[in-house]
């Protein structure tokens, strides 16, 4: 028994996040009986990397505050003042934390020709499955799953929630999201294609899909715009922002797969989306971005050790999810037709560019 | 029947629109230009014939019933008041704001206000009485910042200053007279009754007979454009135009 806990107190602290301003507060925080075992778990990288960064803490950041990010922004761009009124003094900086309320005090309605237990499991199913590919995300070097495979399987992961999305809309039973579903599948397979093969370029390109390794190499938006450019836009496609918003079409066809849906349930296939665009762009910041690397500030890099990765991650998200957002600002939404026709014309055929490329370049010796 | 097509652009001229688009997203985005007046805070500057309450003066009511006539909506009605006088009501109701009553108002005893933002409890307390119409109606003005829209050459500024606007218009602005003359406008079916000669104050129509035809002949220096011959005129043919 005691041989088991010293193999695993080993593991754990062999592993341990290295944040050198902070190590003589833990160290004598260790000495401690049981609060040094459960902070030393905690700093332990795979569960650092599940509970803090990229985890559950930044995701809850994440989906507290970038909705209110999204929505001011683009109320200064379109002259409007956006949420205000909730805390004036701060802009309404709490509007979400307000509006979660709203959702939890909701009833969730199911309506008579639901197909109830589908209708009621498919929003926290869905929400699981948006969670999921943060367990290949690295953030810096903090990663919970490290393999050589981490690239495709979060690829796979994220492929994987358009059915959880598909489901609401089976499951809603209603002519409205039945509409919402047939657009949500059509679309679909018009981004996924290209976007696959975009992020297979750059695993040929850094011949590597392990995310730590990649973060070493030059940036890839430099060395492969194209594929850049049909990742960015495969992920507007995805988490449905403005130019492509066609799944939703609010003013056109009611609200998408999830017209039936009311209180918690809502609030969660609403943030479901901000989730995806987190995720996305967290793996475009890894694919493009260079991940954690970051330019060597003295002073304060060697200080903060592994911190300092995870704060040029956060930063390169945030530019990445305004990016994404403003988005919504600049375009007007695209026909069905015309979204079909840029996913399976200019898209693929940029991605066939974006691939050819990267076998040039990986051929011709220059990387 | 116009068919609308779509406007054939280069590749560099649809990126260059994109590239324009993100700049103005940007630039926006840093020193947004917010049209939103926010309204128990702030206040947007009209105007001062601004179209609002109506104000009554029972002093300078001389009793003519213009108002009730004129009003479109059949919102002015008149009372009798203790002094068998009668003053007019407002149904706030049935007003559409249209303000011919002021502009009927010989007297000068209606005035219009800034005020836009009264609000009732029910439609029968939308019937304002005359004693309601002399003093202003208690409004809580929580504004301190006047939002002024300006319509530059280019662009639409927005001007912002700390004061709080005065709501009341003490000085009606002269109203500029239109000058009209009386003219007729088929001399063909004049009959010649004289009755537009018989009835002008100012001596401006006289008649003459041409080839055995009576002609009336309106002088438009002396011609007041007061329309008594407009409307006495059996056949009609007599309008006011502009002088």
């Amino acid at each position: 028994m005691e041989q088991v806990i010293n193999e695993l107190m080993e593991t754990i602290m062999s592993n341990q996040l290295s944040v050198p301003v902070l190590q003589p507060i833990l160290d004598s925080v260790s000495q401690l009986p049981m609060v040094g075992f459960i902070i030393s778990f905690i700093l332990w990288k795979p569960v650092f990397a599940l509970l803090i960064c990229p985890g559950l803490s930044t995701v809850g950041i994440v989906l507290l505050f970038f909705p209110w990010i999204e929505r001011k922004l683009c109320a200064r761009i379109q002259w409007r003042v956006g949420p205000r009124e909730i805390v004036p003094w701060l802009g309404g900086l709490i509007q979400l934390v307000a509006d979660t309320l709203r959702f939890l005090f909701h009833e969730v309605i199911v309506h008579r020709d639901a197909h109830r237990p589908y209708f009621l499991q498919f929003p926290f199913l869905s929400f699981l499955a948006a969670l999921l590919p943060l367990l290949f995300l690295n953030a810096g070097s903090v990663m919970a799953i490290e393999t050589p495979y981490a690239i495709q399987a979060l690829l796979a992961l994220v492929c994987l929630f358009p059915f959880f999305i598909l489901g609401l809309g089976w499951a809603s039973n209603s002519r409205f999201a039945f509409i919402g579903t047939v657009r949500e599948a059509f679309m679909y397979f018009a981004y996924e294609i290209s976007f696959i093969i975009a992020v297979l370029a750059m695993i040929i390109l850094y011949g590597t899909s392990n995310p730590l390794l990649m973060a070493d190499k030059p940036w890839g938006i430099i060395l492969n715009p194209i594929a850049a450019f049909t990742f960015f836009i495969g992920a507007a496609m995805a988490t449905s922002r403005m130019p492509f918003e066609i799944p939703e079409a609010d003013q056109e066809v009611a609200a998408g797969p999830h017209v039936e849906y009311s209180g918690i349930a809502f609030g969660l296939i609403y943030v479901m989306c901000y989730e995806k665009a987190y995720i996305l762009s967290g793996l475009m910041v890894v694919l493009f971005l260079g991940g954690g690397s970051g330019p060597f500030i003295p002073g304060i890099t060697p200080l903060l050790g592994d911190i300092m990765g995870i704060i040029w991650f956060l930063l390169k998200i945030v530019i990445v999810l305004t990016t994404l957002f403003v988005l919504r600002t600049i375009y007007p939404r695209y026909r069905l037709d015309q979204g079909l026709n840029i996913g399976w014309g200019v898209m693929i055929s940029l991605s066939l560019i974006a691939l050819a490329l990267s076998i040039i370049l990986v051929q011709g010796g220059i990387i | 029947m116009k068919k609308v097509t779509v406007q054939d652009q280069s590749t560099v001229e649809k990126v260059k629109c994109h590239a324009a688009a993100i700049g103005v997203a940007m630039k926006e985005s840093i020193y947004p230009l917010t049209a939103t007046v926010q309204y128990p805070r702030q206040r947007k500057k009209m105007p001062d014939n601004f179209r609002g309450y109506l104000l009554f003066d029972p002093e300078k009511c001389i009793n003519c019933w213009e108002c009730a006539f004129i009003c479109p909506a059949n919102a002015i009605r008149m009372k009798e008041a203790p002094n068998k006088k009668y003053y007019p009501t407002v149904d706030y109701g049935k007003c559409i704001f249209c303000h011919f009553c002021i502009d009927s108002c010989s007297g000068g005893a209606l005035r219009t206000t800034k005020i836009h933002d009264v609000a009732y409890k029910d439609m029968d307390d939308m019937v304002t009485l005359t004693e309601e119409m002399i003093e202003p109606p208690e409004i809580i003005r929580e504004d301190k910042t006047l939002v002024e829209y300006q319509i530059d050459k280019k662009d639409l500024q927005i001007k912002k200053t700390r004061e709080v606007d005065y709501l009341f218009v003490d000085e009606v602005p002269p109203s500029v007279e239109i000058l009209m003359v009386s003219m007729c406008i088929d001399g063909a079916s004049c009959i010649g009754c004289h009755v537009c000669e018989q009835v002008c104050e100012s001596g401006a129509i006289s008649s003459a007979i041409a080839n055995g035809v009576m002609r009336m002949k309106i002088d438009t220096d002396t011609c007041t454009g007061c329309g008594l011959c407009v409307k006495e005129c059996s056949m009609q043919i007599l309008k006011l135009v502009r002088k």
